[in-house]
């Protein structure tokens, strides 16, 4: 018995100190890492396989990332969609919730007289709310927003409106009895309660919105990356294509990590 | 107020708070379940300085017609009227209700915030010493859903005193609780209910919880609802604390209920 106890200890020690190399390898980080540097070799080896022109490898597009990033060209188109999707992001986040709570709130039949302009909107294809804005106000930049803006809107406003739907009557007649002012109301009752909704609308609408804005570029501006795709397209050169959608796809998750996550972090701190 | 009446202690009119009258209350129909007479001819006059605790059967309609006096239920036959200078009311209800995304301390402050006659430094005076006399003085940067549910019902108690009501409204405060837990909010809000008499509204359906707290007992009873009994309890402080006494008390304002 003392004998066995006395070598089990030691075993045990080894397990333990595997369990922390692998806690970090299994970990989130590790997986994402492993999972990204396989996708990277499996790219790698269809590209020299297949030898074309169409299909670079890794280090071709890399080298034009490179170069794109060198003349400033990248940064310059990146930073103008940015701008396209942030005034856009804001404008239907801030438009959308507005409808989406009065709705939500609303009494009697007007909730369901508006649903069915809701759904029109919701359904109907971002291609033809962006040809229709070119058509109504002219290749401009407002025109672009707008065509942005009108396809995100239903979103955010049916997302909305279920959390508004669910707002606590407890906490609203809370606020009935200590007198709390509209704006107090909405800052300290309505909007944290709102929280989760927004958040969700925001996650969907950012990956919805930035899509929508590469296609607006296409067809109408003579900048961003959207335009610098429709350049790429012309000249058959993939490895441009690849560059700026790696590049895309970078400020994405950095908008994720750094701005959205955090943001949740912080609405949700209170939570047990 | 004229000097007769001051003089006068029958002059009730003069001294009233609160006079609620329900011609009748109605619960409208809902699925397969038909309409509902809740109460009819109720006539309440509640006196300044008064703890009245209106008590009766699960379901009787007690809360109902805390929720006429307290404004949240404006859908009945009657009348509802409150004596000069009561202005400030505070409500402590079931649940602590409390914002679960603010803190003790923000929850308090946010009730005490828009009163103009109050500086900051006299806001942050009163919150920290009713936080002191709750025992949260230690949770007060805690959110309400750490805390247990006692604590969240101090918080509650907290705020509800915090304003220095004219009108306190309660609404079975103490339920779910453990009998210690619940005893010992009790005694905290016959504390502070002497530091700082105000009018009180308090329902309940427990009656050593009423018996022990009431200065004025209603019972409400029968379909549709009516009082069938109001008694004046004569416990000093003390002996409200003494189980003993509350009990024998209990047993001879009950005899016939």
């Amino acid at each position: 018995m003392a004998l066995e106890q006395h070598t089990a200890k030691p075993i045990q020690t080894g397990r333990v100190g595997r369990g922390v190399v692998g806690s970090v390898l299994s970990g989130r980080l590790g997986w994402t890492l492993i999972s990204f540097l396989a996708l990277l070799a499996l790219w790698a080896i269809v590209s020299t396989v297949l030898q074309s022109r169409l299909f670079p490898g890794p280090l071709a597009v890399g080298d034009k990332f490179v170069s794109e990033a060198a003349s400033g060209e990248l940064f310059l188109h990146v930073g103008i969609t940015l701008a396209r999707v942030a005034v856009a992001f804001f404008l239907a986040m801030v438009l959308g919730s507005a409808i989406g709570i009065a709705l939500g709130r609303a009494r009697g039949g007007t909730d369901q007289f508006f649903d069915t302009w809701l759904i029109f909107f919701l359904n109907l294809p971002a291609l033809v709310t962006i040809i229709l804005c070119y058509v109504w106000f002219g290749l401009t930049e407002v025109a672009a927003i707008l065509a942005v803006t009108i396809n995100k809107i239903p979103n955010v406003a049916i997302t909305v409106r279920e959390g508004a739907r669910s707002l606590s009557r407890d906490l609203d007649e809370m606020a009935q009895i200590y007198r709390f002012g509209t704006w107090k109301k909405l800052r300290h009752v309505v909007v944290p309660q709102l929280a989760p909704f927004f958040a969700a609308a925001a996650r969907g609408g950012l990956a919805l919105v930035w899509k929508i804005v590469l296609v607006v570029e296409l067809l109408g501006r003579s900048d961003g990356v959207g335009h610098q795709l429709h350049i790429a397209f012309q000249l058959f050169d993939v490895s441009m294509i690849l560059a700026y959608a790696i590049a895309f796809i970078l400020v994405v998750q950095i908008i994720e990590i750094a701005l959205l996550q955090p943001f949740e972090k912080r609405v949700n701190r209170w939570r047990r | 107020m004229s000097d007769v009446m001051a003089k006068d202690k029958q002059a009730a009119s003069g001294d009233e708070v609160i006079r609620v009258l329900v011609d009748e209350k109605l619960f409208p129909a809902v699925a397969d379940r038909p309409e509902q007479i809740v109460l009819r001819g109720v006539d309440l006059a509640v006196t300044r300085g008064s703890f009245v605790v209106l008590t009766g059967p699960s379901g009787c309609g007690k809360s109902t017609l805390l929720n006429i006096v307290a404004g949240l239920d404006d859908n009945y036959q009657g009348n509802l009227s409150f004596g000069a200078n009561t202005g400030k009311l505070s409500f402590m209800f079931q649940t602590p209700r409390l914002l679960p995304w603010r803190t003790v301390e923000e929850n308090i402050r946010l009730v005490l915030d828009d009163d103009e006659a109050l500086s900051d430094s006299e806001i942050n005076a009163r919150i920290a010493a009713i936080l002191d006399r709750v025992g949260l003085s230690d949770a007060a940067n805690a959110y309400p859903e750490r805390l247990s549910l006692g604590m969240q019902r101090r918080a509650a108690l907290a705020r509800a005193f915090v304003v220095e009501p004219d009108v306190l409204l309660m609404d079975e405060p103490f339920v779910s609780l453990d009998d210690p837990s619940a005893e010992s909010l009790r005694a905290l809000l016959i504390e502070m209910w002497n530091k700082r008499p105000t009018t009180v509204l308090f329902v309940t359906h427990d009656r050593h919880e009423a018996v022990m707290l009431a200065t004025r007992l209603v019972r409400l009873g029968g379909k549709p609802a009516a009082i069938v009994q109001d008694s004046e309890v004569t416990l000093s402080p003390a002996e409200r604390l003494d189980r003993e006494k509350v009990l024998a008390m209990r047993v001879k304002l009950f005899e016939n209920a």
